[in-house]
């Protein structure tokens, strides 16, 4: 028992020896707490403690560790296995919006509307939804000289990108064109450019407007 | 425990559990995780940040700005990070393997950072917003307990010199004498290129259909 | 039984001097990075409500001052305080003087001196931005170097005890011993000399400070009650028999609990969940602990009226459970999504490291050092406002900083309140939070000139000379009687 307590608090007094100390909870530790006559609860609470304890952690770990999965940064997220990864597929269109972004949009303008008095707009042009033969040839070989373009005139040159550009790059940047900003014209297959091509192998003059209104109907 | 032996190994053991379980088993997951390349628009994110902004990450550390800001957007659902626009999506690994020093934070005294370079969410936050917010938060965020940073600025007299290109536009209370001018510091602009360049605008196909939300069972119960 | 008495306190003493060198000098830097760590803590808190506070250099900026101030308590007073208490109890005991004691005062040296130079060094702006961890590299060998002294006189002092039986306390003690250089070894690999790169950054950071509160700090204070209730209570730890499983549980949970502090962060769900499954765990050898502990107290709370290490002991307990309670229930989503981020969480490491930590050890001061000098504390008055301080101030700070964290976390969750107006509602609680600070750190004031007064030649004659009588030895419970009729 601890000695007169010193209100002063000038000294701590112990009331046990280090070496009682440890010999003491040393058997302590081997002796279980038992009273004879008492069913011991404390150790089996501890138990229920326990098992309750790790009950429930192992729920709460499956339930919300998705599959250990290091992608997975919600704990809500399905805890399903996922499937195939589906692979996104860039439609031809796509492409051609890419190709478009690249060069055609310089003169044309994002918005196909061309620039007035310069560039002939692609929105809702009659040539751009017109036969296919024409446009692909201005693609491959340029234009030279006076155009009429949805009622308004133009005369500018445009260059030729048939060295620029591969057949499907020029097939699916046309596609986009004729199917953006209102469009509605059908798409473009690149084995008709590359048909187209080779029926052009020798020439290297622009076209201009009169020929090609020659060509197709 | 009689025997120290014992102690020693169960002591040795309790540690390296932890630290393979923990540290090694997260290294193993994203050590190698690389940065993503877009099938349709081919771009590849993330992108590594400009020389400028990685000096400004190292002033950013300087400063402690870690101190009362997080640079970790919370996913929908779990706190209103996404309402407040701090983001357009919650964060993903994918988005810091760019970042030589990660730095989570774990205070929000003030806003999280992780996207304050994007137009998108913050408009008109430009490099003048930054500079002002610097040289005197309480001229753009009224109320704000951010401390000043006067010392990343140099207020000189414009008598007998050109005016800086740089110098920092600031009206009210905290504008410089007249004759003065507030010209912001190397350091200052690599912090401000550095907050710029804070912006997680791609998301990723993998990580955005994996971390969507399950659906509820039709049915009761799990 | 007087022989064994007489011997016993001879040992003692002859124990007692040959630590007194290297614990007062243990003691006295600790004491001397707490006021330091203290004061620079009052400042970053004072700048919370009142910015311009010391803005203007860029010494002083908060960035920089609120890590220097965390660095130089931790790092400064808080291990310090731990090597002090450590070294003696260890050396009492295992019942051996401790050896070669010089080596120690190398030691403390380079110790403090990578301390200074650490927090210098986030002042002048090389901070590495990791929480506990800022201290710039250069300093990370120091640190270590004088660290291996430490623990290599530690774990010798075992090895070549005198007694057969190893006591709970030293468990704790040769545990923490072992964890802290590891942890802060393999930290310093993984983040700055080999470095992960990304997300793994905050994983290790998160799982350093996880360990150094639960792995070191936890454990000296739980050695220290261990310790000094059956000590002074004269009265045997209440169901010891479930002891070591508490040690071990404790040990292996905590290590995994780390987790817990990156709820919805971007790192992969599986380690949150595994530090809210560590804590839950947790639960288990809390409740052992506080059995043993509080079962110790039982019936004799009235020895409190007489002794200041068990009042501190007392609060250090209470510390133990809340910062466990708080630990536990920033653990659980639901709280974490509103009080994560703020002050709350700053609360959940306050209390392990003052009200648990801290506290344990001005308990193990008060009864060490008259034991050490063999002179007596000079003045109860200052005794009596270190305690009141002491207690006052944590009470407060842990209800202020509770219901602060628990009102910012709500508004920074309302998307529709700016952000200037989470501030305004936050003004009030920094103040307080600076005033509770300021009083804390009068009552370590009480307990420096304290200290100077029986520690050294100082006004040396007001101090009396101390008389201690022999312990008498501890005594088994009493078995029941039989039952049988």
């Amino acid at each position: 028992m601890s000695a007169e307590p010193d209100k002063n608090f000038r000294l701590e007094q112990a009331c046990a020896s280090d070496d009682s100390i440890q010999q003491v909870h040393a058997q302590l530790r081997n002796a279980k707490p038992v009273k004879a006559g008492h069913y011991p609860f404390l150790p089996l609470g501890l138990l229920g403690l326990m098992c309750t304890a790790i009950f429930l952690s192992s729920t709460y770990l499956v339930h919300y560790s998705i599959r250990f999965d290091p992608l997975v940064y919600n704990d809500h997220a399905s805890r399903e296995a996922p499937g195939a990864l589906k692979v996104a597929v860039a439609t031809p269109r796509d492409l051609g919006k890419r190709v478009f972004s690249n060069t055609c949009i310089t003169c044309h303008q994002a918005n196909g509307m061309g620039v007035p008095g310069a560039f002939p707009p692609l929105a809702g042009s009659d040539w751009a939804q017109g036969p296919e033969e024409r446009v692909i040839r201005i693609v491959l070989l340029g234009l030279n000289g006076p155009i009429k373009v949805s009622g308004t005139d133009f005369n500018s040159a445009m260059a030729p990108l048939g060295s620029v550009l591969k057949d499907d790059q020029i097939a699916h940047a046309l596609t986009y064109v004729r199917s953006e900003w209102g469009n509605k014209a059908p798409e473009v297959k690149p084995e008709t450019v590359t048909k187209i091509r080779a029926e052009l192998a020798g020439r290297t003059a622009p076209w201009t407007a009169e020929e090609l209104l020659k060509i197709g109907n | 425990m009689k025997n120290g032996l014992i102690l020693f190994f169960g002591v040795f053991l309790a540690l390296a559990l932890s630290w393979a379980g923990l540290l090694l088993a997260a290294q193993q997951q994203l050590g190698s995780l690389g940065q993503f390349k877009d099938p349709v628009e081919e771009t590849i994110n993330p992108q590594p940040m400009s020389g400028v902004a990685h000096e400004g990450l190292l002033v950013y550390q300087d400063l402690g700005c870690v101190t009362c800001h997080t640079q970790q957007v919370r996913r929908e659902g779990f706190g209103a990070d996404l309402a407040r626009k701090w983001g357009t999506r919650g964060g993903y690994a994918r988005d810091y393997i760019r970042d030589q020093t990660v730095l989570f934070g774990s205070s929000r005294l003030g806003p999280d950072l992780r996207n304050a370079g994007s137009a998108d969410l913050h408009a008109g936050v430009d490099a003048e917003y930054f500079y002002r917010l610097l040289y005197a938060p309480q001229s753009v965020a009224p109320g704000t307990n951010m401390p000043a940073y006067p010392f990343l600025f140099d207020v000189h007299p414009t008598a007998g010199r050109q005016p800086s290109d740089y110098a920092v536009k600031i009206t009210g209370k905290a504008a410089p004498p007249a004759g003065y001018e507030v010209v912001p510091t190397a350091r200052a602009r690599e912090l401000v290129a550095y907050l710029l360049s804070l912006k997680d605008t791609y998301d990723y196909p993998i990580e955005k259909s994996r971390n969507a939300p399950a659906e509820t069972p039709k049915e009761g119960g799990h | 039984m007087t022989d064994s008495a007489h011997n016993d306190r001879t040992e003692q003493m002859e124990i007692d001097a040959s630590a007194k060198w290297p614990v007062l000098v243990f003691f006295a830097s600790a004491l001397f990075w707490l006021l330091l760590g203290g004061a620079l803590q009052l400042i970053a808190a004072i700048q919370l409500h009142t910015p311009a506070f010391l803005s203007d250099c860029a010494w002083f900026t908060h960035g920089r001052i609120a890590p220097a101030a965390q660095n130089a308590l931790v790092y400064g007073w808080g291990m310090n305080a731990a090597f002090a208490f450590g070294l003696w109890l260890m050396a009492r005991l295992s019942a051996t003087t401790l050896r070669h004691g010089g080596w120690l005062f190398v030691a403390a040296k380079f110790w403090n001196l990578g301390i200074t130079l650490g927090v210098l060094g986030i002042l002048g702006g090389y901070s590495t931005s990791f929480e506990l961890l800022e201290m710039p590299r250069f300093v990370t060998l120091i640190l270590l170097a004088a660290y291996a002294l430490i623990g290599a006189w530690a774990v010798t002092t075992f090895s070549i005890r005198n007694t057969e039986n190893v006591f709970a306390s030293q468990w704790y003690l040769f545990g923490a011993a072992f964890w802290f250089p590891w942890l802060y070894a393999v930290a310093q690999l993984m983040l700055f000399h080999t470095p992960v790169r990304g997300v793994l950054q905050p994983i290790v950071n998160a799982w350093y400070v996880h360990g150094l509160y639960g792995l070191w700090f936890i454990p000296i204070a739980l050695a220290a009650a261990y310790y000094f209730l059956p000590k002074i209570l004269g009265k045997p730890v209440s169901n010891y028999y479930f002891a070591p499983r508490a040690f071990w549980w404790l040990v292996v949970t905590t290590a995994f609990a780390g987790g817990s502090r990156l709820i919805g962060a971007p790192v992969p769900v599986w380690i949150p969940t595994v530090g809210t499954v560590a804590n839950f765990l947790l639960l288990v050898p809390v409740v052992i602990i506080a059995l043993n502990l509080f079962g110790t107290f039982a019936g004799r709370y009235r020895a409190l009226g007489g002794s200041v290490t068990l009042r501190f002991m007392l609060v250090s307990m209470v510390g133990f459970i809340l910062a466990s309670v708080c630990n536990f229930a920033l653990s659980l989503h639901a709280v974490a999504e509103i009080a994560q981020f703020t002050l709350f969480a700053v609360l959940r490491d306050w209390l392990v490291f003052y009200a648990c930590f801290s506290t344990a050890m001005f308990g193990a001061a008060y009864f060490i050092l008259p034991r050490l000098t063999e002179r007596e504390w000079r003045s109860p008055a200052l005794v009596r406002a270190h305690v009141s301080a002491t207690i006052l101030g944590v009470v407060l700070l842990t209800v202020g900083l509770a219901a602060a964290g628990w009102q910012q976390g709500q508004l920074l969750n309302n998307g529709t309140v700016a952000f200037g107006e989470i501030t305004r509602a936050m003004t009030f609680w920094f103040a307080w939070q600076s005033v509770v600070l300021g009083l804390l750190l009068i009552g370590h004031l009480a307990f420096l000139i304290n200290f100077i007064w029986i520690a050294s030649p100082i006004n040396s004659r007001g101090t009396a000379h101390a008389e201690f009588r022999n312990p008498p030895d501890l005594s088994l419970p009493e078995a029941a009687p039989e039952g049988h009729a």
